[in-house]
């Protein structure tokens, strides 16, 4: 006959077990060769007082902006590898290049090319801690200005 | 006066090796033939057997008497033959290597029961139709004809009921009756 | 009365001498009287020697060697991964109905809740910029502390000049 005591073991370790596996699932610090590139690009200005409701996670952040309406042109997501390029389309003839390089104590190094039709915009380096976002912004578009929010995940 | 096996355990549990090596000496042959019955392959039958006791060791601190240590010891190398059949995936020709190792090693040894050409394609047959079977339908096979197990002995060490037990058996033995039709 | 059918699915188990007394005395009666079971049976004896035959080896094996390879095993370090595989196959080494089941669900239900875990923007959510070239046009950094953003601001050249479809805007975000 087995004792209660064995039966609370084993179900405490099934339940610590379905735990880890959860908090794997969610965790990404792993050894990964790929970084989740995803962009936002975002209409911003003044024209009216609207704010697409698809914009909800990143209100407070659009809000620095000061911009009365926000509308959501286009999501995008890629998953780069270490070194290589990610090439967004963005709006009015415009491409946006994300090169992952290296990852390290939860973040990741990005270079980052805003490339106009002809000629590059601007280049910048940074490192962005694992799931997070910068903004990058100013470009004209349709009365307004683009605002493109950045995410990198590793993979 | 000879201890028990449960006394053995008992001191195998407060670390005594001797106790241990007592109760290898007493089934290490057991064991090798039930792996060997599975795996037809000497080498891989030494491996597991060998496994089969170095894992009794750690685990017999666990070993509650619930059940009798040979079918506890056996329970091991079962599982542990079981795993090692599917994950080795040998081809016909490496089979039939192993077959011809084995076959000739029972002829040179013994007084072959089985001298004639007849009887030499039956034991071809046989050993071919039991590779046949299903890793669960081997090992219920393995167990009672080799080792006379009662159905409840096999049932704890495959972790199954008698009841399962007996129509394993009941459907390996028809097969391969089917397949030696011809030679029984 | 049983028919052959019904016999035969119990014949081995019969031999085997797993049958309870009146089962088993009702299957040997029908034997008996039955020529094409009573072949069964003995089909079935031939097949049990032939098997032992088959499959026991006909060496004994000796102790020393065998020993001497178990006891290496055992005198060789563990790793602690062998430990832990150890107490997993412990846990999950007898099927238990009683902790399995409340187990899968309690796993399956971790899994799906994932699906509307939102991953948080982390709390340290400043990007570290390192350089920024904007090719001689205005260029802008800002880290807003309280949602912890970080902006890069591109200005339009003042001429109007990108050259991209000749858009213009006059608006600059107010930071």
């Amino acid at each position: 006959m087995k004792l209660p005591g064995k039966l609370l073991s084993k179900a405490l370790l099934s339940s610590f077990l379905a735990l880890l596996v959860a908090v794997y699932l969610g965790a990404a610090e792993t050894a990964s060769q790929a970084v989740k590139i995803k962009i936002d690009t975002i209409l911003a200005s003044n024209q009216s007082g609207e704010f697409d409701s698809r914009l909800k996670p990143l209100e407070k952040q659009l809000k620095v902006l000061k911009y009365k309406s926000y509308r959501l042109l286009k999501e995008e997501s890629q998953n780069v590898a270490s070194q290589g390029n990610g090439s967004f389309q963005i709006p009015g003839g415009r491409t946006l290049i994300v090169s992952p390089q290296d990852f390290h104590d939860q973040q990741i190094a990005l270079k980052v090319r805003l490339q106009g039709n002809e000629k590059p915009l601007l280049d910048t380096t940074l490192k962005l801690q694992n799931k997070g976002n910068f903004i990058l912004g100013g470009p004209p578009h349709e009365g307004g200005v683009l605002v493109l929010a950045i995410w990198a995940t590793l993979q | 006066m000879e201890l028990s096996d449960w006394e053995l355990v008992q001191k195998c549990q407060l670390g005594e090796m001797g106790a241990f090596q007592e109760l290898v000496s007493r089934y290490h042959q057991k064991v090798y033939i039930v792996v060997l019955g599975l795996l037809r392959n000497r080498d891989d039958a030494m491996e597991v057997a060998q496994e089969t006791f170095f894992r009794a060791y750690r685990k017999i601190k666990s070993f509650e008497g619930g059940s009798s240590f040979y079918t506890w010891l056996y329970r091991i190398a079962v599982n542990i033959a079981i795993d090692t059949q599917r994950r080795q995936k040998r081809n016909l020709l490496d089979y039939r290597d192993n077959m011809d190792e084995v076959f000739e090693e029972q002829q040179e040894v013994a007084k072959d029961p089985f001298s004639d050409v007849h009887e030499k394609e039956l034991r071809e047959k046989l050993l071919s139709a039991i590779n046949d079977l299903t890793p669960e339908h081997k090992a219920v096979i393995v167990l009672r004809t080799l080792e006379g197990l009662s159905y409840k002995d096999i049932g704890d060490i495959l972790g199954c009921s008698e009841g399962t037990v007996m129509s394993r058996l009941h459907y390996a033995r028809k097969k391969l009756q089917e397949k030696l039709r011809a030679y029984l | 009365m049983k028919s052959c059918d019904e016999i035969r699915k119990c014949l081995g188990a019969w031999v085997d001498g797993e049958l309870g007394r009146d089962e088993a005395d009702a299957v040997r009666s029908h034997v008996e009287a039955c020529p094409a079971c009573s072949e069964e049976r003995r089909q079935l004896d031939r097949l049990n020697v032939s098997i032992k035959s088959v499959l026991a080896p006909q060496r004994p094996m000796a102790f020393e060697p065998f020993w001497r390879g178990v006891e290496r095993r055992i005198n060789e370090k563990n790793s602690w991964r062998d430990e832990w595989m150890d107490r997993l196959r412990g846990a999950f080494g007898r099927p238990n109905l009683a902790w399995s089941i409340p187990a899968v669900i309690g796993l399956a239900l971790v899994l799906y809740s994932l699906r509307f875990w939102k991953e948080p923007t982390p709390r340290n959510n400043f990007a570290a910029v390192e350089s920024i070239d904007a090719y001689g046009r205005n260029v802008a950094l800002l880290r807003e502390n309280e949602t912890r953003t970080t902006v890069i601001w591109l200005y339009q050249n003042q001429e109007g000049d990108d050259e991209t479809s000749g858009e213009t805007s006059e608006q600059s975000p107010t930071f």
